[in-house]
């Protein structure tokens, strides 16, 4: 997973400076975890356009869980009501 | 795509479930379920045991198909998708008594919500934007509060939430009181801005703007994050989100399979 509590997070008494190549560091995996840009093996991907394609992602994802979940409760509304296996899937989601 | 299992039934009891073919393992999910499904017999159980009987089963041979997948794809041991499908059937199963004919409407805003609380206490209070999701879910004035309570479960099987930091203090009710809390808030957003509006360096500046703030509006209690916790938390906020969309496809697929049968 990703790392958790590295160096740069600060304590509460002081302040710390959080340094350019841990910021680098950071975006270049948020860069690897995007679709699209993951594609594009140019290094020189601004800052700024990998935000932007995080939150398209993130957009991105969210609709689809929203569609699941539809397709989802739809699911369960057309079952067979009498079959086993819908007795599987109700009493696995419902 | 063909059935590969089938389901032979004696008086309405299902009493066998064989495998006719076997996927490889480079399908889709549902399919790695039924692989492991093989050959179960079933007699001489009652109508009213089976069901109960056979989706714990099911359960567990999705868990550990689940993790079957993860360890063959060379990810972390411990699987995400794991844990929030385990989490997730637990919520679903806590609202299940309550009526027992949901509108369409209210199933989805069921299954939705016990998604991202799942999805959210799969992280075990080890991150922000899992606790400011379960607080914001939680909070007065939420309309679906008490359905998230229910989700969630009586307070005693609750997890308890790690140390929280300091964004996440906010979302902390049992800790400050609000008064306290603002202060607190403040001071420390004003000493982690410091270093930044002191240092402008090239990279951090690229990370200010609006760009930022539409991040931070997508993230649950984004906008008490900042700079780097900004970005570690967009990574795992990410992380958890394609967990979740890949477990809802997989039992949506699984769902239409068995409707088809």
């Amino acid at each position: 997973m990703s790392s958790r509590r590295s160096s740069s997070r600060q304590s509460t008494s002081g302040v710390s400076r959080i340094s350019d190549d841990q910021i680098i560091a950071l975006v270049s995996k948020l860069r690897h975890l995007l679709p699209e840009i993951r594609d594009n093996r140019s290094d020189k991907v601004s800052a700024s356009k990998v935000l932007q394609e995080t939150c398209n992602y993130i957009r991105s994802l969210h609709k689809e869980a929203e569609d699941l979940s539809d397709r989802l409760s739809q699911l369960l509304a057309t079952i067979d009501a009498d079959g086993a296996e819908a007795a599987i899937i109700r009493s696995l989601l419902m | 795509s063909h059935h590969c299992f089938s389901l032979e039934q004696i008086n309405g009891v299902p009493t066998h479930f064989s495998l006719i073919s076997s996927p490889s393992l480079s399908e889709p999910l549902s399919w790695i379920l039924i692989h492991f499904l093989g050959s179960v017999e079933l007699l001489s159980l009652s109508a009213t045991s089976f069901p109960l009987l056979l989706s714990r089963l099911i359960f567990l041979l999705f868990s550990l198909s689940i993790q079957e997948e993860v360890l063959a794809r060379m990810r972390s041991p411990f699987s995400l998708k794991q844990e929030f499908l385990k989490k997730w059937i637990l919520g679903l199963q806590r609202c299940r008594s309550s009526k027992k004919n949901m509108s369409i409407f209210e199933r989805k805003k069921v299954i939705k919500l016990s998604a991202d609380v799942a999805m959210a206490s799969a992280r075990k209070g080890t991150t922000c934007w899992s606790r400011a999701l379960i607080a914001y879910a939680v909070k007065e004035g939420n309309a679906d509060k008490h359905l998230a309570e229910k989700i969630l479960g009586p307070a005693s099987e609750r997890q308890p939430t790690e140390k929280v930091t300091v964004g996440a203090m906010a979302y902390n009710k049992r800790i400050r009181s609000k008064k306290i809390l603002k202060r607190s808030s403040v001071i420390r957003r004003t000493i982690k801005c410091a270093p930044q509006a002191a240092r402008p360096s090239s990279t951090v500046k690229r990370l200010v703007g609006k760009r930022r703030q539409i991040l931070r509006s997508l993230i649950p209690g984004g906008e008490f994050m900042n700079g780097v916790s900004l970005i570690e938390e967009t990574l795992d906020y990410i992380i958890s989100l394609r967990a979740q969309v890949d477990v809802m496809r997989s039992l949506a697929s699984a769902s239409k399979l068995v409707n088809l049968n």
